[in-house]
């Protein structure tokens, strides 16, 4: 039983960046409760300004390794909305694909080398591999193929070059796409013993009204484009962005908060998935029902549940996408030129961690502006109230389990530090 | 199904698009904007210049972490380079067969970017998917800072590196016919 405590964990692993938690619990009553990001702050809204509008998605897909199509696909929108380009069908249909190859490739890695160490008793993938090497080989393999679908559409699999304003400057053959579908099918099996594993663990019982926040479009599960939704009901133009996000500085972060209808709003697959569970492919529903899950799911905890029940979409909707180009025929398209040089635009998408905008204003063709507001940045504030709401529920465990717990919860986000921190604290001596 | 068997699925003859992967692999790591931490990637760039033999082929190992799992497989052997505090004089380098080495792996992996060369080949080896050699080039640098270029006594040292990597590769040429 534990009446006064100081928790303080350092850079918190298996999670990408560097962040501590912070709790100090006084004769059972709980003092702080806070995350701090520590991580130090990229620039790039600084250093894109003055790069000419063909340079921005190579810059900007920088930002991070895991999401970098995501980056590149809004900064990609971004840009053609503010030059008035419209992509053709078959680059809407590429660019889906490749997204859903990144979203596959990002959820297996937090899911399986993340998150089911916790479960499995286990504090990292490597001694998963003496308990449960099948569990280990299922994951390489399904990131295998995830990274092998993002190098075919993307020229290769980490910052996908062949991704350009307008178009691709480099497109898979119908041999590559016949190939990959058939890896796409065989690769159920390994969904579906993913499902049947994390219908198995034990999901911690943790529960918080929050607002969810994410794209939706009228015929498909969003991803790319849309409009802004909550599930408190409101809904908005992607140009609107900042009547959602309205960030605001804290003192102990170097990472901005948001906040909208209630203190704080939620971003990721848990949000996708209440706000748009209905376009699910059947086969996602199918996992949701087995995982017992269905809107409205307010624990946090079943997030990376969540991100499995995406995966087996994105699979699903990898293959009708590629039957769909191979019926087409792939059309040796050339990127569009833009034919106006200056422009404002906003591009978003729904990458594996929430939503993600990027706002630019190009002037004869050079950026003079930018704004990138990161899915992670927006989750802060609802991580702190989770913890807020949690760390009573948990006081009186041993000191050991509450650091755990809370571990836990935070990697349940799948937090993408590094992309997210912004402002420098400077401390003069 | 056994422990080796990664069964990718795609390697049927009716899929036909994909070849197999070379039988060796030559992978540079390191960060080239860290002065001479881009040895590896320096050397991977000049032999992709020079042109490769036959059953050759390099990567720029710089941004792998556990794919390099998957990059491996199917392959008869894989060269490493990387720049490596050995206590030697600055452009010295060691080559070593893994193992040989004993690399510094941390038990837990931190972050899904901090997993590095030790923490794919601690699970490549786990899973028994190491290729039948696996030889490791350490070189050791003079200068790691923010700096995006080799240090003289690094761009000294590249020749004979690179020669002896090439020798490397000759080797297993005169071996298997």
């Amino acid at each position: 039983m534990t009446t006064t405590a100081a928790i303080h964990v350092h850079h918190v692993t298996r999670v990408e960046g560097h962040g501590d938690i912070v709790v100090d619990i006084q004769n059972g009553q709980v003092k702080k409760a806070q995350f701090e990001v520590v991580e130090a702050p990229r620039f790039f809204e600084a250093f894109v300004r003055g790069r000419p509008y063909f340079e921005l998605s190579h810059i900007t897909s920088r930002i991070c390794g895991i999401c970098s199509v995501g980056h590149a696909t809004a900064s990609l929108r971004a840009t053609e909305k503010a030059l008035g380009v419209e992509p053709s069908e078959q680059t809407v249909l590429l660019r889906k694909l490749i997204f859903h190859g990144e979203i596959i490739d990002s959820h297996v890695l937090h899911t399986y080398m993340l998150v089911a160490p916790d479960f499995l008793g286990v504090g990292s993938v490597i001694p998963l591999v003496k308990t449960h090497p099948d569990v280990v080989l299922r994951a390489l393999r399904i990131k295998k193929l995830s990274g092998d679908l993002c190098a075919m559409v993307g020229g290769r699999h980490t910052h996908p070059c062949a991704m350009a304003v307008g178009g691709f400057t480099h497109l898979p053959s119908e041999a590559e796409l016949r190939d990959m579908r058939a890896r796409l099918v065989a690769a159920r099996a390994d969904m579906d013993a993913t499902i049947d594993l994390f219908a198995t663990l034990p999901w911690p019982d943790f529960n918080r009204e929050t607002e969810y926040v994410s794209l939706r479009k009228p015929d498909e599960y969003a991803f790319i484009d849309g409009t802004i939704v909550t599930s408190d009901g409101f809904s908005y133009p992607i140009e609107d962005y900042k009547k959602v996000t309205n960030e605001k500085c804290v003192p102990f972060s170097t990472a901005k908060w948001t906040h909208h209808n209630r203190d704080a709003y939620m971003v990721g697959a848990l949000a996708r998935f209440n706000n748009n569970y209905e376009q699910l492919h059947p086969r996602a529903k199918e996992a949701a029902a087995k995982l017992g899950m269905k809107p409205l799911v307010t624990n946090t905890f079943l997030n990376t549940a969540a991100q499995a029940i995406e995966m087996v979409h994105c699979i699903e909707d990898s293959i009708r996408i590629i039957e769909e180009l191979l019926i087409r025929g792939i059309k040796p398209e050339q990127p569009i030129v833009p034919e106006k040089l200056s422009g404002e635009g906003v591009g978003s998408c729904d990458v594996p961690r929430g939503i993600l905008f990027h706002h630019y204003t190009y002037e004869d063709g050079i950026c003079v502006a930018a704004n990138c507001i990161i899915p992670t940045g927006q989750n802060y504030s609802n991580l702190h109230a989770d913890l807020q709401a949690l760390v009573p529920q948990i006081v009186n465990r041993p000191q050991e389990e509450i650091r755990q717990t809370l571990e836990m919860l935070v990697r349940a986000y799948d937090p993408c530090i590094s992309c997210s921190t912004h402002l420098l604290n400077v401390e003069f001596v | 199904m056994a422990a080796g068997d990664l069964n990718l699925g795609g390697d049927r003859p009716e899929a036909g698009a994909r070849a197999a992967p070379a039988p060796t692999l030559v992978v540079g790591f390191g960060n080239p904007l860290r002065g001479d931490d881009g040895i590896g990637v320096e050397v991977v760039e000049r032999l992709r210049a020079q042109g490769l033999p036959a059953g050759v082929e390099v990567s720029d190992g710089g941004t792998h972490g556990l794919d390099l799992v998957n990059l491996m497989h199917g392959r008869r052997r894989v060269i490493l380079v990387d720049a490596a505090p050995l206590g030697k004089r600055p452009g010295e380098y060691v080559r070593a067969a893994l193992d040989r080495v004993r690399l510094r792996a941390p038990a837990d992996l931190h972050s899904a970017h901090a997993a590095g060369v030790g923490e794919a080949l601690a699970l490549a080896r786990a899973l028994d998917l190491l290729p039948e050699e696996v030889i490791i080039f350490g070189v050791q640098p003079a200068c790691v800072d923010w700096h995006s270029a080799l240090s003289p006594e690094i761009e000294a040292a590249l020749p004979d590196l690179i020669t002896a990597v090439l020798a490397e590769i000759g080797s297993e040429e005169r071996k298997h016919g």
